[in-house]
């Protein structure tokens, strides 16, 4: 691996109105996270408003229940927060969501709220696993708890209400980086059947050297000092070193083909868009199913923080149609 | 996450809001958003619908507190806190039945200033005069020489739609008017009416508006005939305008015209019903004279014009000779 810097390239401008988003969310929200913040991060998170169980039932429409069940061989049980909706009758397609968080931070009602729009809409189950954390837990604790979690619920469809035909694996962020790595996991050992992978602004490669890392150093939302927090975190020493493995960095996989029909959006102006293109292509180049957006102007989760923003909104309609499409709904 | 809603409602209404207000608006003019972005800004921030009006402009653009746009909303409410937006014509609003509030103050105040800077920059600081007659702009329209872009431009800011027929109309005087086809000819003035065309066709519009111009009369007793002319009905007398430029030195049956009209106060008006009306005693009747005493008044002027006026060659003759007399007179009109 080469430290050489590329030539100091002029980073693609934010959208206007995310760029005053960001002046406005920018002050709490430093671009470069270093380890010594990592405390302070999840104790903003703590203060910050998890979505209650009244939030997640949206007036009643769904049952919401968390489950304790067995984690991987030797470790805890895992929770899985799962939302259904009360008016179903028959099994329902499920999406399956890991959430964000740089490995570091957040619980399983992170991003919910965004897979709830879509299965208010399309009426499926929700079902959100609570991994353990790096650096308390490295690699492979995280991935292995979702994928336990996983297993679990293709297990349990039928007692779940949920068409174990039609399972979606979604997570944005680091969550983006667990879902592309349970879909390899899943093909690998023969695991569920899975229906399609949503990987949003997906974090997928601990090497943290691409142009767009480099280019986007200090700037807007989880810059490239933020990314080695959280790799670090992870792998500790090994990060960017040889033999990381692709269940840990879905980028160091060299066969992506068999693996369920991807979606992957990205923003052009943050970290993670070059190394998201490049699953996208691996991905096409292996002869397999992705639809790849790159969000002009965007930064790092910019639909969560400026949702009404039109170039926010253009991105979750994308999300929604891909669904509709690979659910048949 | 925290997303910018929470993030403000979290804040300090009186001071740390305030301020990220203005950074967001701030921002928002740095990087040159557009009218949409800043409404956006001032819906989501205020957390009702926000919406930017400019008749004078066209301007309407509405924006509901979940970053929807849609222009259709409820007719604006006295109570509604309300803005009009430094230098021009055009008002931002937020649709709450309250007082603003120290943040929707500031919101409704900077989104303003952002909304005028894009005004002026997108839309010229000058408002243009929505009934098609500001004249530089309708000058550009005209102006075959123009580049396409700059002539739609010009179109735009006159308020004219690209995808309904305009035309242009040539007023006395040679003043140009530009509208839309279905729009009624003007009144109390001599006016010539181009043909109905698309946008960029407006300078043939514009040419053959003044050739009817050219051949619209004062409809006064010494200058009798028609004060609105279209160009779609001139026929070969689009022809005959074309052949005799402003200036020509006047043809015979003009010369004798003028002399028979200085003979007598009735005499051009007696002539031109004779030359126009179905019949000798419908052009009787137009005057409200006896069909004798028209009878009288034509052996009086056939003598002085040299020619008969009571067969059908003669008066196509005597019609000419009031085209022509138009054309020759309008010598000093552009």
């Amino acid at each position: 691996m080469s430290n050489t810097l590329p030539s100091a390239a002029t980073p693609p401008p934010f959208d206007p109105e995310l760029a005053a988003a960001l002046a406005v969310l920018g002050e709490t929200l430093p671009s470069s996270l270093t380890p010594d913040m990592i405390p302070l991060l999840r104790a903003g998170m703590a203060n910050g408003p998890s979505l209650p169980d009244e939030a997640l039932s949206r007036g009643g429409a769904f049952e919401v229940e968390e489950r304790a069940v067995p984690g991987p061989a030797g470790a805890p049980d895992v929770s899985l927060l799962i939302c259904r909706p009360a008016a179903a009758t028959a099994p329902l397609a499920a999406v399956y969501h890991t959430h964000g968080g740089g490995m570091i931070i957040g619980d399983n009602r992170v991003g919910v709220d965004v897979v709830l729009d879509w299965a208010q809409e399309l009426q499926f189950v929700v079902v959100s696993v609570e991994y353990r954390l790096a650096p308390e837990h490295p690699h492979p604790a995280p991935v292995e708890d979702c994928y336990a979690g996983l297993v679990w619920t293709a297990a349990h469809a039928g007692e779940l209400g949920i068409d174990p035909e039609r399972i979606i694996i979604a997570g944005a962020s680091a969550g983006g980086g667990l879902a592309a790595a349970l879909a390899l996991m899943a093909r690998d050992r023969g695991g569920p059947a899975l229906a399609g992978q949503m990987l949003m602004c997906p974090m997928l490669d601990d090497r943290n050297d691409t142009p767009s890392s480099h280019q986007m150093a200090g700037l807007g939302v989880w810059d490239r000092t933020a990314n080695e927090t959280g790799w670090t975190a992870l792998l500790g020493a090994a990060r960017g070193g040889p033999g990381v493995s692709p269940y840990a960095a879905p980028a160091r996989a060299t066969d992506l083909s068999g693996l369920p029909p991807a979606f992957i959006d990205v923003g052009s102006a943050e970290t993670f868009r070059d190394e998201d293109v490049a699953y996208a292509g691996a991905i096409w180049r292996s002869g397999g199913s992705a639809e790849l957006h790159v969000w002009p102007g965007g930064f790092h989760g910019f639909d969560l923080m400026a949702p009404q923003a039109a170039v926010s909104q253009d991105a979750r309609a994308a999300r929604l149609r891909w669904l509709r499409r690979v659910l048949g709904s | 996450m925290r997303d910018l809603v929470g993030r403000l409602s979290a804040l300090d209404p009186d001071a740390g809001a305030a301020v990220q207000v203005i950074a967001y608006f701030d921002r928002l003019v740095e990087t040159r958003a557009g009218l949409e972005a800043i409404v956006r800004g001032a819906a989501v921030l205020a957390g009702c619908p926000a919406c930017l009006t400019d008749s004078e402009r066209g301007v309407h653009v509405r924006v509901l507190p979940d970053g929807g746009r849609t222009d259709a909303g409820p007719p604006p409410d006295p109570v509604w806190p309300r803005i009009t937006v430094p230098g021009g014509a055009a008002a931002l609003w937020l649709e709450r039945p309250s007082p603003p509030g120290p943040v929707g103050a500031m919101v409704l105040e900077r989104a303003a200033a952002a909304a005028r800077g894009v005004l002026d920059r997108t839309r010229g600081r000058a408002p243009a005069r929505r009934d098609g007659d500001d004249p530089a702009l309708v000058e550009v329209l005209l102006d075959a020489a123009a580049p396409s872009a700059v002539r739609s431009l010009a179109a735009r800011a006159l308020g004219l739609p690209g995808d309904i027929p305009v035309r242009a109309v040539a007023l006395e005087g040679g003043v140009p008017r530009v509208g839309p086809a279905h729009h009624p000819p003007p009144e109390g003035v001599r006016a010539g009416i181009g043909p109905a065309v698309t946008v960029p066709d407006l300078p043939r519009s514009w040419a053959l508006a003044r050739t009817a111009l050219r051949l619209a009369a004062e409809g006064t007793p010494q200058d009798p005939g028609p004060r609105v002319v279209h160009s779609d009905e001139l026929g070969g007398l689009a022809v005959l305008a074309a052949a005799v430029p402003p200036g020509t030195a006047p043809h015979p049956d003009v010369r004798a015209l003028e002399r028979a009209g200085s003979e007598a106060p009735w005499m051009l008006a007696t002539l031109y019903a004779a030359a126009y009306a179905p019949s000798l005693r419908a052009a009787a009747a137009q005057l409200t004279v006896h069909h004798s005493t028209l009878q009288d008044r034509l052996a009086h002027a056939e003598p002085l014009l040299g020619w008969t006026v009571r067969d059908p060659r003669g008066r196509l003759r005597l019609q000419l000779a009031f085209a022509l007399r138009r054309l020759h007179r309008d010598a000093g009109s552009p």
